[in-house]
């Protein structure tokens, strides 16, 4: 069969995007295809009640509020802006257009979770089939392709880089200073946060200028190194890439046999339309690859795409975020953005009596509207003259450690079809249940007391935390639903993120994370994306 | 929408909610006009639940003081304000009052300390009092 097309690609994301540059690089003839569109910095705007970080009424970067429903466990239909929805960006570089940019490794033992601290009971905690040494050559590769800041020698907690990072940090804010001085003081380790963020102009683009909208927000001037100013348009100038977008793929198409033969979509006017390839990628993100997986059921694969195992959509994990806010004498806050700029690992493993831990660090810039909402003291009046003055007094005067807590997946933690329930397409939209499991809640109870402890030695003169209950978490870091795993029985796709059972269907995004450690997990996806799409073009 | 009557006790509340000291009170800084602009888009179902609510502080205030909120004095439309917050009132409310004053407090903040695109913080009034400062 000759199509127009080598591969497609299904989600112009953090590894959708990269799976594009490579392959289009490579010089296969690729379809991307996204559901949301392209959408200009002034298009995304600077609204505060309405953004990736605070969606009160609405989302920046889509997907729409309407017609884009999702169900939840209590009944409820929720739309992509309402809590427990989980969503994640739908446009042209998804989440990687509006996010902070932390750019984490994933530590040797985050892929060995299980065999490090034996499985508790009713978790699927399992070890990752690839080890760290694996993925590392594919993250030094996305550190200089995709460009990161920060600073290899201080990443102590990892095995020695080969090379450095492109770009020095970003030099440090106030509070910055005033943070290092606290983890001096407890002697815990500390580093610049790494970003994908350019510090000095790199890559024809300029260097960052330190606004104050930066997660939850496009850059101003491309100083961010979203997927959409590097990988897919490297891949758009190679003149083997087809970018479509506004475009929402309803199933995956398959011959007699089951063998995947393309997809089944609506175009940007809402009209049916297929195409095909040798081979599909879908990068929709961790509830929506899972989702589509699920609504292309066959002959031989009744309950779905690569679901015969009742794998797909399991074990959905986010990250929890505990926190410690801290009150200081001084101003603290000098608005240099992006405000996220220094880290802790001392926490993430080697701690009595819990499985894995966290990462802490110091908050991006919080808007004022999200600090009413978020940050104050639980003992402060939420109105009149006392809120106002402490508002007035103190917004400059505050910090907020917090940062990913490893979450320890449940199987029950999970996506699911709603039949009864259609988006604006016709087509059955997700439907979430269940919880992590409750040792998340115990690693994230462990954590506030650590940043507790960064802000009292830090110099706070008042602390109030908060530790998250047990719910099901995912949203940007979403991950888990189509895990990776050598055994067919156990997981959806193999060390090459190819589905089971199947030779031309890959998965590049956060479904296939094993387990998602305690770091964001961008630069993981878009390096395990790097190591597949490699793999994809040597194969076919 | 709302009776002259109704958008005067609107104009207390949110002044009790965000007051006047040496920086603005929240409806001379525009957080009325933020209200009004959501009353036609996203808090267009919340408007029957508003009237109700706005009612019922006027009930307690005749209740208490024989007179309409908006007449009273300052402390007294905060203790009638906490009351309802505590759910502590003396008529017979539509509505649950402690979530009425956790609305009103949220939607005030979202007038006052949000964008003034969004209608509210005019001049960036909210901003420049709390020190948050735009660069870029």
């Amino acid at each position: 069969m000759t199509t127009p097309y080598d591969v497609i690609i299904i989600g112009a994301g953090a590894g959708g995007g990269v799976a594009a540059g490579v392959l289009a690089l490579a010089g296969k003839r690729v379809l991307l295809i996204e559901r949301g569109r392209q959408l200009s910095f002034e298009e995304i705007g600077r609204d505060h009640l309405r953004n990736q970080r605070l969606s009160q009424y609405g989302h920046n970067a889509g997907p729409d509020i309407d017609g884009n429903p999702r169900t939840l466990e209590d009944g409820r239909i929720v739309r992509p802006h309402e809590p427990g929805y989980q969503n994640n960006a739908a446009t042209v570089g998804s989440g990687t257009r509006v996010y902070g940019a932390q750019a984490w490794r994933f530590m040797p033992q985050d892929f060995r979770m299980a065999s490090l601290y034996g499985v508790p009971a009713g978790s699927s905690l399992a070890d990752w089939p690839i080890s760290y040494d694996d993925l590392a050559p594919y993250y030094e590769r996305v550190e200089w392709e995709i460009g990161v800041c920060g600073d290899h020698q201080a990443m102590t907690h990892l095995p020695a880089y080969n090379k450095p990072y492109p770009m020095p940090p970003l030099p440090p804010t106030t509070k910055a200073q005033v943070q290092r001085r606290g983890l001096a003081a407890l002697g815990w380790q500390f580093l610049p946060v790494p970003l994908l963020i350019n510090s000095i102009p790199y890559n024809d683009r300029p260097a960052c200028i330190r606004c104050q909208h930066c997660v939850g927000f496009a850059c101003p001037v491309d100083a961010k190194n979203d997927t959409q100013v590097t990988m897919i348009a490297r891949a758009l100038s190679s003149g083997n890439c087809t970018l479509v977008t506004g475009a929402m793929v309803e199933r995956l198409t398959t011959d007699a046999g089951g063998r995947v033969t393309g997809i089944a979509y609506f175009d940007a006017n809402g009209n049916r339309a297929e195409a095909q390839a040798e081979v599909v990628v879908v990068s929709a993100g961790a509830v929506e690859t899972a989702r589509l997986l699920l609504n292309s059921a066959t002959p031989q694969e009744p309950n779905g795409i690569g679901n015969n195992s009742d794998q797909v959509g399991r074990h959905l994990q986010g990250h929890y975020y505990p926190r410690a806010v801290g009150l200081f004498e001084q101003p603290v806050q000098d608005w240099l953005g992006p405000g996220a700029s220094t880290a802790t690992c001392q926490f993430n493993h080697d701690n009595d009596g819990i499985i894995g831990g966290g990462m802490l660090a110091d908050e991006f810039i919080v808007l004022p509207i999200i600090f009413w909402k978020r940050l104050l003291p639980p003992d402060l009046p939420r109105w009149g003259a006392a809120n106002k003055q402490f508002m007035r007094d103190n917004y400059r005067r505050v910090t907020d450690i917090t940062g990913p807590v490893q979450e320890i997946p449940s199987p029950d933690g999970r996506v699911t079809i709603n039949p009864k329930v259609k988006d604006r397409y016709g087509i059955p939209v997700a439907h979430l249940s269940g919880t992590t499991h409750p040792e998340t809640v115990r690693t994230a109870q462990f954590m506030v007391e650590r940043a507790r402890e960064w802000q009292q030695a830090a110099g706070a003169v008042k602390i109030w935390t908060n530790a998250p209950g047990l719910h099901l978490s995912g949203g940007q870091h979403q991950a888990g639903t189509a895990r990776m795993g050598d055994d067919p029985a156990t997981s959806v796709v193999d060390r090459w993120c190819k589905v089971h059972g199947h030779d031309n269907l890959y998965i590049a995004d956060g479904s296939v994370h094993v387990t998602n450690c305690c770091f964001n997990p961008v630069l993981t996806i878009m390096s395990m994306a790097w190591r597949t799409a490699e793999h994809i073009a040597q194969v076919w | 929408m709302f009776s002259e009557g109704q958008i005067e006790i609107l104009q207390a509340v949110v002044n009790r909610m965000i007051p006047p000291d040496d920086w603005p009170g929240g409806w001379e800084a525009g957080v009325g006009d933020y209200l009004f602009r959501q009353f036609e888009r996203d808090l267009k179902g919340m408007v029957g639940l508003y009237q109700q609510g706005l009612d019922a502080l006027e009930a307690e205030a005749q209740a208490a003081h024989g007179a309409g909120f908006a007449r009273l004095s300052a402390e007294q439309q905060d203790m009638l304000l906490m009351q309802a917050e505590r759910g502590t009132v003396q008529t017979t409310w539509p509505l649950d009052p402690p979530n009425f004053i956790t609305m009103l407090a949220h939607h005030c903040a979202e007038g006052f300390y949000s964008d003034p695109d969004n209608g509210g913080n005019r001049d960036q009034i909210a901003w420049r009092m709390i020190g948050f400062e735009v660069r870029g």
